[in-house]
């Protein structure tokens, strides 16, 4: 059987190693993966700001009641 | 009839130069790498592949485990890679020499086994013996569990070696089945030649699934070392 020739073993095993441990890993490391472009939310009419009230009313307008 | 069989395992050379060394880098030029956020479709199902093969393989593990997942990804993609090319036909595939799948097999297992064995050191010894054996029957137990532990990385080169060349084995003799007979009888080569169609599509499958099974029992070992 030709798998048996140990002639040869040395030059295959010789090259897999660098192709599996260096050249496959780099070139793995190497992909980007990129997240899909997240969309941003926009609803202007939500405010978390929980500090002085006072600097809130007077900063956001559209957030007091229309008059 | 030994000679002719086999011939097509031997290690390849042109002009007496070892052809082995191309044939394996090859695969590697197949793969697709760029810095583009957008690719074009052939690079984008790559990445997709790699990023579904690395969420199936590599959830159970923890993160000891985790910091394998390349390793265990260049070895999926590089079997696989390597079994399909050697569908065509005339073409050379590496994954046949025991040499190499010995080599990829020995080492890897030989590191989950050290990583058990420092890390966890108890956990990894008390593998060796099921739980609920009757005392006498220990010692004989634990013979048996370190001769099956020692005999994995030898049964992961040879299932490799063994399936593929196998593989290609009967793909050779089909075919060649074919050819005489379709000088003779050509109906039988019509039916043959639906044989080889079957074939072919489980060499596909074969393909895949060896390099798979591959990955996966290394992962195994290592989910049970780390």
């Amino acid at each position: 059987m030709p798998q048996l020739d140990t002639s040869t073993w040395f030059t295959t095993i010789m090259t897999m190693l660098p192709t599996l441990y260096l050249i496959m890993q780099l070139k793995l490391l190497n992909t980007n993966h990129y997240q899909p472009p997240l969309t941003k939310n926009s609803n202007l009419q939500s405010h978390n700001t929980h500090w002085q009230p006072k600097w809130t009313k007077t900063c956001l307008p559209l957030s007091q009641p229309q008059q | 009839m030994n000679e002719n069989l086999f011939t097509s395992f031997s290690a390849p050379t042109i002009l007496n130069q070892p052809a082995t060394i191309p044939i394996i880098l090859f695969p590697t030029l197949l793969i697709l790498t760029s810095k583009h956020p957008t690719n074009n479709r052939l690079a984008t199902i790559q990445q997709n592949l790699t990023q579904f093969t690395l969420k199936q393989m590599m959830t159970t593990h923890n993160a000891k485990g985790q910091t394998w997942s390349l390793m265990l990804m260049s070895l999926i993609t590089f079997i696989a890679m390597t079994n399909l090319l050697g569908l065509l036909p005339y073409s050379f595939t590496p994954t046949t020499q025991l040499s190499m799948n010995l080599a990829m097999a020995i080492p890897l297992w030989a590191g989950t086994v050290v990583l058990g064995l420092r890390f966890k050191t108890k956990n990894s010894l008390a593998h060796l013996l099921p739980q609920g054996t009757p005392t006498p029957l220990i010692p004989m137990l634990v013979v048996i569990e370190t001769i099956s532990l020692l005999i994995q990385p030898m049964a992961l080169a040879v299932r490799l070696t063994a399936n593929i060349t196998a593989g290609h084995l009967l793909m050779h003799l089909i075919g060649s089945a074919m050819l005489t007979l379709s000088t003779t009888n050509f109906s039988m080569t019509l039916l043959t030649s639906m044989l080889l169609a079957l074939l072919t599509i489980l060499e596909i499958a074969v393909a895949l699934i060896q390099a798979y099974v591959f990955t996966l029992l290394i992962s195994l070992y290592l989910y049970n070392n780390t």
